[in-house]
């Protein structure tokens, strides 16, 4: 190989090393932009995300905004929704999908398939689109601004593919352990809280954060069935506070959208590979 | 709770074998419960509702036959619905796709910090669609919006992003984007994770060129792979109601008004319950026409 070779293939494998770093930068740049800006416009004074140029970095860091989001009127009642609607509807949903899941992934049973697409099939049926028929039967059962409607619509929505995940951890663990149990003359409930949730705790957590998600940002159904202001969840309330604010106080928008973020992302930071793998399985499977 | 161990003396075998086979039953019944009364109810009944006449200027609900879907497929409002909705869909799948791809042979590519930037770039999957509206709400601001203080800041001029219906179209689709390429950027990724490494190092030792590799060898191998993202980009996009809603409203001029935003402004708004209905019974057509065609992409991928 000539010289000139040499240094074009030297130069062709410092680029073909380096050119990945461009849309990987871009990856970086194009996923966090957007929350850095919304962080740090929310330290600013309100007068200060006016001024040109655009600062980065506020001039002074002020928590004002953020006292402001702790203090606005409601906003307690809006965390605590959230956070009740949030763990009941995770309770719930995975202590069902829990059984199900058992249900389909151990026993050969009449009508075992049918059933099985009756709850599988509704994964693909986005939410927002069911609010006008699931409105008029909340009506109906005079339902309507309770946390009930709310709950049981919830769960409903994250059965099917908790049940979907657990199914598929349960038909892969071995039958050694509850046949074990069954000898010893243990009933299904029992082996199910004794041997088949003790094992299955990383399925189960995998589901406990998607349901917690999916909950903690809900939209449609609790903007289509409450109506008054104390059944209001913290994104219900940030889309009402873009609503009301006349001349926008977008740094304490900003805070408060950062607040209703944050709590996820400390869950995510503390379980990212589960939720990396997750969404994976829950996407190809 | 104590294990109860005592055993029932002498059970006919009838009833322990009914209490036997009755246990798969009992252990789905809450599930099916929830399912069926909640979402199986909802599609049910919506697909009833859209044959009947139900709104608030109406007494009773009388039947109607097919008069709100042909009342919708003459409305001019629902037709540029749906006509808005398809150029969002499409541009959301050829933006999504396009950075999905470059994002994830990119982090198939780093070895370092790899990751860390796979676990970055799944961030804006965890963030509401309210708060994406917000954060891109107050980015193509024209008074507080950043794009415009550069626009500005080089002299150009200031661009009404939120008031012109093209550009608000452009917009809906950049936050859209922004929450749905994670789960695109992650289904590629293991797309091309569980491709044999050795036939990238085969062809780079045949001297094959960078733009041979991706469309001779990468994307060929990822086509099914290819398809479901694509599949999942155009339903999440089809369905989007979340982000549009806070962000414009569907306006301006009924510019972003997508089917399911559309669909909320006439049940919610107008209060016209059955035709509300009725645009639902038309998402779902859509997505079930989708969803076949996603499971004909993921048979053949198997």
């Amino acid at each position: 190989m000539s010289q000139s070779g040499m240094n074009k293939a030297k130069i062709t494998k410092f680029i073909n090393n380096r050119l990945h770093f461009i849309p990987l930068a871009i990856l970086a740049v194009w996923t966090i932009f957007p929350l850095l800006w919304a962080f740090s416009s929310s330290f600013k004074k309100p007068a200060e995300v006016y001024q040109t140029p655009p600062q980065l970095i506020p001039t002074d860091f002020n928590f004002a905004n953020y006292m402001k989001v702790f203090e606005y009127d409601g906003f307690l009642r809006f965390l605590l929704n959230s956070i009740f609607l949030s763990v009941t509807t995770t309770v719930l949903a995975v202590i069902i999908s829990i059984l199900a899941g058992y249900g389909f992934a151990r026993y050969a049973f009449r009508m075992r398939h049918i059933l099985l697409m009756l709850i599988l099939v509704p994964r693909i049926i986005p939410r927002a689109s069911l609010i006008v028929p699931l409105f008029t039967g909340i009506s109906a059962l005079k339902l309507l601004d309770t946390y009930t409607a709310l709950i049981i619509t919830y769960v409903a929505t994250a059965i099917p593919l908790g049940t979907w995940i657990l199914a598929g951890f349960f038909k892969v663990i071995p039958k050694a352990l509850e046949e074990a149990a069954q000898i010893d003359g243990a009933k299904p409930w029992q082996m199910i809280w004794y041997v088949v949730i003790p094992i299955s705790l990383p399925a189960i957590l995998t589901v406990s954060i998607f349901s917690l998600r999916e909950a903690w940002n809900e939209f449609p159904f609790v903007l289509a069935f409450t109506t008054s202001s104390e059944m209001r969840t913290l994104p219900y309330q940030l889309f009402m506070l873009q609503e009301s604010l006349g001349m926008q106080d977008w740094p304490m928008m900003l805070a408060f959208t950062l607040v209703t973020i944050t709590p996820l992302l400390i869950l995510y930071l503390i379980f990212e590979k589960r939720v990396v793998n997750g969404v994976t399985s829950g996407a190809v499977k | 709770m104590s294990v109860n161990q005592q055993v029932t003396a002498g059970p006919s075998t009838k009833s322990s074998t009914f209490r036997k086979k009755s246990v798969p039953y009992l252990l789905i019944f809450p599930a099916v419960l929830f399912v069926a009364g909640v979402l199986a109810y909802a599609v049910i009944s919506g697909i009833l509702l859209s044959f009947f006449q139900y709104d608030l200027n109406t007494i009773g609900r009388p039947f109607v036959w097919f008069q709100n879907y042909i009342y919708l497929f003459t409305n001019s409002a629902f037709l540029n619905s749906l006509m808005r909705s398809i150029i969002f869909v499409a541009l959301s799948v050829i933006i999504g796709l396009i950075l999905g791809l470059a994002f994830a042979i990119s982090l198939y590519r780093t070895t370092k910090y790899g990751d860390f930037f796979k676990g970055l770039s799944l961030i804006p999957y965890l963030v509401s669609g309210v708060a994406t509206a917000v954060m891109f709400r107050f980015m193509f601001a024209s008074d507080v919006g950043l794009i415009n203080m550069i626009l500005d800041t080089f002299g150009l001029e200031q661009v009404l992003f939120l008031a012109d219906p093209n550009w608000a179209l452009f917009v809906t689709v950049l936050a859209n984007v922004w929450g749905i390429v994670p789960f695109t950027v992650l289904i590629l990724l293991s797309g091309i994770q569980a491709i044999d490494s050795e036939l990238f190092e085969a062809a780079i030792v045949d001297g094959a060129s960078k733009l041979n590799l991706l469309f001779k060898i990468l994307l060929p191998l990822i086509s099914p792979m290819m398809g479901i993202a694509l599949i999942w980009l155009s339903f999440a996009s089809f369905n989007m109601f979340d982000v549009i809603l806070p962000l414009t409203g569907g306006g301006p001029l009924r510019a972003t008004e997508y089917l399911a935003v559309y669909m909320y402004n006439v049940a919610f708004t107008e209060f016209q319950y059955s035709l509300g209905s009725t645009v639902m019974v038309v998402i779902l057509f859509f997505n079930v026409t989708l969803s076949v065609i996603y499971l004909k992409i993921f048979k053949s991928a198997e």
